[in-house]
């Protein structure tokens, strides 16, 4: 155990070397840097914005209009003018958007003849606070369209509810997941869900990535710099130096996945109080329906998310003993990356159990697939789903450790080597 | 008294026979050299000695234990150099001096005196306390030869000890196992310099295409073949065919 934890130590060490720490260091002011900008655009599209308005009517019901614009979150700049010269002059100036509104503007809307208000958006780059402006000013006119046709049926037939004359169906929504039922709108419900979870696969994909390359390239270059021979002769199990190489690679990749899931957060995190408010009203609804997770959920989720990390570990350990140097050893994690790859953008694209029979074997067949769906089977309830997954990645490891215990403790781990001219593994 | 016995050793690999059954046997406080040409099977069998290596037959003991059953008491009592091997390149000499020891040592005395003596040996002064990297291939091998003797152990496995080394530091190395053995330490060391082997052991053995053709003293060898050195010696014994 001693020599375990020295060992440990020494393969950690060799992990966190310059490369790494500056690329994580890199990495967090990048995301820092992204963060920033990102939420100043936001900040600004949040904020007060200037749009120039043409009045070409000068009735009250256009400075009605206008007072509306001003109150919702707009500062005003009213212009004066041919409507073509106040055109070309905003082209000089940083105002996006120009609302003109026309000549006759009242006389129409009195005559219940459709008018045509034009807005005129500059566009000087792609933009959060670019997209927004006119965004707001489309639910602005037809918040006033709303309110005009209002009045016109309240004027021709006084006794009716204009909302009903607008919306004569009216739709209650209930959500149904396995026994358990609930009101509420099926869409927010798995916006929320989604928004909850974009994070997961994310993290669980750096984690295992992480991991495998780094084990992959210890062996890889104990074999380049011919240490391994040496460290095969000093009094410690070829277990415990096979243990310790995954070990330190489970947790330095751990550690880096943490880094890069703060930074990213760092950039993408949305306002807290925008994301509690969407998500606050639906906490019930995901309650009743019984699509949150538990501390037994979240204990279950490790467990699954363990046991396909120790899978990583062990087929890299496997390849980096196939491995003579470096270089192989990059080529040979190309196939692992792909097999990552496959449950991540499944799981973000698609739906594994309405997958055909032969596609879902296939998908489920890889271990690390297992805990990207483990959360979903267990909030609807797929429980069988989730305890096989968790049964296949057990004995899959354990056969795989064996396997490398076995590799470790022959002649194979110096003897093993992939022949790429003859296309085959000599064992 | 044997430290070492080597009996009807048999290695394959695959189809090939890298060792036809080879015994020999190394006392206390001798310098036994495996010489050959390449191939020969010199480094295989001291890969199996080092329990590198797996025997398909045959049997290895060494003070009493046998390498089938306790290799780990092997790891504990021999050291071993191979021939192509190399430092973590990250670390400071100083740094892998102390990282090997503590494999060996039981408590932070015994760790320093193994340094001690590994910084002695390799002789690489204030260059211990650069990274390996750094090092030239002599002074990874001066480095490498005070890890594998620092530990004093029973029995040193030395392949191609000199390989890569200049002349200077050829004969700096030969004099360093020389007196290393007059602690009571054994050595079996592997060349194919049959000049250098030589110089240092008090018998060898001649080995060829996996089998062992001759063993004695240098002089007897040298009598026996009427030869002025061991490579005439080794030229005759495979002319005999033996």
């Amino acid at each position: 155990m001693k020599n375990f934890g020295h060992l440990l130590v020494k393969e950690i060490k060799e992990l966190v070397n310059k490369q790494l720490i500056i690329s994580l260091a890199m990495m967090i002011l990048i995301f820092s840097f992204i963060g920033n900008v990102t939420k100043k655009e936001i900040k600004k599209a949040v904020a007060k914005q200037k749009i120039a308005v043409l009045d070409l009517d000068q009735s009250e019901l256009s400075r009605n209009l206008i007072g509306t614009l001003n109150m919702a979150n707009f500062i005003i700049e009213e212009q004066g003018g041919e409507k073509e010269e106040v055109i070309q002059k905003l082209r000089q100036s940083d105002l996006g958007l120009l609302v003109v509104v026309p000549p006759g503007f009242s006389q129409e809307v009195a005559n219940f003849k459709p008018v045509e208000v034009e807005t005129y958006s500059y566009l000087r780059g792609i933009s959060i606070s670019g997209t927004r402006t006119s965004e707001v000013v489309k639910t602005l006119l037809n918040t006033t369209n709303d309110f005009l046709s209002n009045q016109y049926l309240k004027k021709r037939l006084p006794d009716i509810n204009p909302a009903e004359i607008k919306s004569p169906i009216k739709n209650r929504e209930f959500i149904i997941v396995k026994d358990r039922m609930a009101e509420g709108s099926s869409a927010a419900v798995i916006g929320t869900l989604y928004t909850q979870s974009y994070l997961l696969p994310i993290i669980l994909m750096m984690i295992i990535m992480y991991s495998s390359q780094m084990v992959i390239t210890a062996i890889a270059m104990e074999k380049q710099n011919k240490t391994l021979e040496t460290l095969l002769t000093v009094p410690i199990s070829r277990q415990a130096i096979a243990m310790a190489k995954m070990l330190a690679a489970g947790l330095i990749g751990l550690l880096s996945a943490a880094i890069y899931l703060y930074g990213f957060q760092m950039a993408f995190s949305f306002p807290t109080d925008e994301l509690s408010s969407v998500t606050g009203g639906l906490a019930p609804i995901l309650k009743q329906l019984g699509l949150t997770i538990d501390t037994q959920g979240y204990v279950l989720f490790g467990l699954s998310l363990f046991l396909a990390i120790l899978c990583a570990l062990s087929i890299a350990t496997v390849l980096g003993v196939l491995a003579e140097d470096y270089r192989t050893a990059q080529s040979l994690n190309i196939p692992l990356v792909f097999l990552i790859l496959v449950p991540y953008f499944i799981s973000l694209f698609a739906d594994i159990n309405t997958m055909s029979l032969p596609a879902k074997i296939l998908v489920l067949a890889i271990p690390f697939s297992h805990p990207f769906f483990a959360m979903q089977n267990m909030m609807f309830g797929h429980m069988g789903m989730f305890w096989l997954g968790l049964v296949y990645n057990f004995i899959f490891v354990t056969v795989m450790l064996i396997w490398t215990a076995r590799i470790f403790a022959t002649d194979r781990v110096l003897t093993m080597k992939l022949k790429w001219g003859k296309k085959k593994v000599v064992l | 008294m044997a430290v070492l016995e080597v009996e009807g050793l048999k290695k394959n690999y695959g189809q090939l026979q890298a060792l036809k059954g080879i015994s020999f046997k190394v006392d206390q406080g001798e310098i036994f050299g495996l010489i050959g040409p390449n191939g020969a099977g010199k480094t295989t069998t001291l890969r199996i000695i080092a329990t590198l290596l797996t025997p398909s037959a045959g049997r290895v003991t060494f003070l009493g234990f046998d390498l089938k059953k306790n290799p780990e008491k092997f790891r504990e009592k021999i050291s071993y150099l191979p021939e192509e091997a190399g430092a973590y390149r990250n670390m400071r000499g100083q740094d892998y001096l102390e990282f090997m020891a503590k494999f060996y040592a039981s408590n932070q005395e015994e760790i320093k005196e193994y340094v001690s003596r590994g910084q002695q040996i390799s002789d690489l002064g204030v260059r211990l306390k650069d990274k390996v990297g750094t090092y030239s291939k002599g002074m990874t091998r001066k480095l490498l030869l005070g890890r594998a003797l620092m530990t004093k152990p029973a029995l040193a496995i030395l392949d191609e000890p000199t390989s890569g080394l200049d002349v200077i530091n050829s004969l700096e190395v030969r004099e360093t196992i020389k007196s290393f053995v007059k602690e009571g330490i054994s050595v079996l060391l592997s060349s194919h310099n049959m000049l250098e082997v030589e110089f240092l052991s008090d018998r060898v053995a001649l080995i060829d295409r996996g089998q062992i053709l001759d063993a004695g003293t240098p002089q007897e060898l040298k009598e026996k073949y009427q030869a002025p050195n061991l490579e005439i010696v080794f030229k005759s014994s495979v002319r005999s065919g033996l």
